[in-house]
């Protein structure tokens, strides 16, 4: 337990970080940035768990890893074709100017 | 068993699945015949093939369930056994859930043909809506976490294209970029609610997290737990706090996305939720908070409904009101419960689908969303907006439609389980609703202000998808007998 301890609270202050970036930024590419930050903090708290529940190195959460890491590349890749659609329409990438829909 | 057999017995997939994958992989190729050999509707003619095909599948995969013993189909992929490898397992429910979607994908499809035939960029579409089912019927069928999070992904990505298909204005574009954004951040936290529940059992298979983890000790890491999965789910399900990208994704995607979005993803969303939160809490753990939240959704969505101008903004925040009322049966944590949330799942996916296609072919006809613009254009259009009406009233829960005999057993359940202000809530909201059902009524009946406007008839497929699904909501409202029975066995 006391192994695992520096890896959760480093999980914790990544997702801490990810989320901030998502909260504060305004550049779509950083708010991405932000997503992938958030993935990778579960990524890095399945493979720190994978050390501990069956007394070893358990390789189920490493494909578990590799295949999410696939996905959210999908995700960001995505993400990136329509941050390029939205310069096309806006002329920019800030966040804020995105305002036309509303609630 | 029913299943596609890969590769000499070492991959396994349900065969329902099999036919939507195998579908959305070939559409390219289909494509590019239809283009370069212009055999006009090779696209459509084969989304109608595989669509059928799913349903035939989910018919044949029901009958081999009520042959089975135990109600449960464990199909192994990778021929590993199930703790190491993933594996889906069929049982009623997933049955119920991928039947809801292969019918309203059916009618979805066959509306597509005439709404989207203007477009470009056909084979896209058409392959990344039998995606898109894919993913739902996957998550229907999954067995374990991963599994779940795989056919989770693939629906969210299929329908973040889906929703800024129409790239070449600016509102689908903003609201698929907000879609993605939030939605990419709940797939996060449904990645670490699955690395925590690793951690605490040392698996992902349900079955055994249900094993390990029911009735466990409190601890603060299942506050932990529970949050994330509350976040991870509830994004794609629009509970309120977590609805926003809701109302801006649903008007923007073309209508039969915004049916298939409305009437079936966000249920997969309340799906996984139900299935997790089931599986490894004790009922009594979740019940105050979900039930909390089953009001503030329906209150807070019917109350801005009320103020929208858009028809079809409108009726993306009578969804999540929807789903307000679909967590009371979840809150209640009794079988009976249930029973009337995967009803009332299958139900809206009757009443929105055919609410967002007829409103779409009033859209699609008149070229304006807005209501007051709309005026008098239910008098040019009699069949589609008759449907409109069945499907609003139905929304509304008014007896002799579908939508009445859900909403009933939802609110007579949260009186069984003691929580007799949950359903006056339900019941003094829904009756609210009715408010801004009866508004759109009104705009589309009255006279119209001036003359010059003219709207022809939806083009006749249309109407006859409208019309089917009318009919339907009011035979189910008739007669629910065999729909309840299958909710019943479900549950």
């Amino acid at each position: 337990m006391e192994l695992l301890m520096p890896f959760l609270i480093s999980v914790a202050l990544l997702f801490i970080i990810g989320l901030m970036c998502l909260m504060v930024k305004r550049d779509m590419v950083r708010l991405l940035i932000g997503v992938e930050i958030l993935f990778n903090a579960a990524n890095l708290n399945f493979v720190a768990l994978s050390t501990q529940v069956s007394g070893f190195v358990d390789p189920f959460a490493h494909s578990v890893v590799m295949m999410a890491i696939v996905l959210d590349g999908c995700v960001i890749a995505v993400g990136l074709a329509m941050a390029l659609n939205v310069y096309k329409h806006y002329k920019t990438l800030d966040i804020r100017k995105l305002r036309r829909l509303r609630w | 068993m029913v299943a596609l057999d890969l590769l000499t017995q070492t991959v396994r997939i349900p065969l329902p699945l099999a036919a939507l994958l195998l579908g959305g992989l070939t559409m390219p190729i289909i494509g590019l015949l239809a283009e370069r050999a212009a055999l006009g509707r090779l696209r459509e003619a084969w989304m109608f093939v595989v669509t059928a095909a799913d349903l035939g599948a989910i018919y044949l995969l029901y009958q081999q369930l009520k042959a089975d013993a135990d109600g449960i189909l464990v199909v192994h992929l990778w021929g590993q056994r199930p703790p190491l490898g993933g594996c889906f397992e069929v049982d009623a429910l997933s049955v119920f859930m991928s039947g809801s979607i292969a019918f309203l994908g059916f009618l979805a499809a066959l509306y597509s043909f005439n709404y989207m035939e203007k477009e470009s960029r056909l084979t896209e579409y058409y392959a990344l809506v039998l995606l898109m089912m894919a993913g739902m019927t996957g998550i229907a069928m999954a067995g374990d976490f991963f599994t779940l999070f795989i056919f989770w992904e693939l629906m969210s990505l299929s329908s973040y294209v889906l929703v800024a298909f129409l790239k070449s204005r600016w509102g689908p574009i903003e609201a698929g970029f907000k879609y993605l954004l939030m939605s990419a951040t709940a797939g996060a936290f449904l990645l670490l609610s699955m690395s925590f529940l690793y951690g605490m059992a040392g698996t992902l298979n349900f079955a055994l997290l249900a094993n390990g983890l029911r009735g466990a000790e409190v601890t603060p890491w299942m506050f932990v737990l529970f949050s994330t999965v509350i976040v991870g789910f509830g994004v794609k399900a629009a509970i309120v706090p977590l609805h926003t990208w809701l109302p801006d994704a649903h008007p923007e995607a073309p209508s039969p996305i915004s049916a298939l979005l409305s009437g079936i993803v966000i249920e997969t969303g309340l799906y996984g939720l139900t299935r997790v939160l089931y599986l490894i809490f004790e009922p009594g753990f979740f019940r105050m908070s979900i039930a909390a939240l089953a009001v503030l959704t329906m209150t807070l969505a019917n109350v801005t409904a009320l103020l929208q101008q858009d028809i079809k903004r409108l009726l993306a925040y009578s969804s999540i009101a929807q789903i307000g009322y679909m967590l009371i049966g979840v809150s209640t944590g009794t079988a009976y419960g249930v029973m009337g949330t995967f009803l009332h799942v299958f139900n809206h996916s009757l009443m929105k689908g055919l609410a967002f296609l007829s409103s779409g072919s009033i859209v699609h006809r008149a070229d304006t969303r807005d209501i007051p613009s709309l005026r008098g254009v239910g008098r040019m259009m009699p069949y589609t907006t008759f449907t409109l009406f069945v499907a609003l009233l139905g929304l509304g829960g008014v007896p002799a439609t579908n939508g009445f005999i859900s909403k009933f057993i939802l609110f007579n359940s949260a009186i069984g389980s003691g929580m007799v202000w949950l359903a006056v809530a339900g019941v003094l909201n829904s009756a609210f609703s009715m408010a801004y059902y009866l508004r759109v009524m009104k705009a589309l009946f009255a006279r119209p202000e001036s003359e010059g406007l003219e709207v022809r008839e939806a083009p006749t497929l249309m109407v006859a998808v409208t019309v089917v699904m009318a009919a339907l909501i009011v035979v189910l409202g008739l007669y629910p007998a065999p729909v309840i029975g299958l909710a019943e066995r479900a549950s």
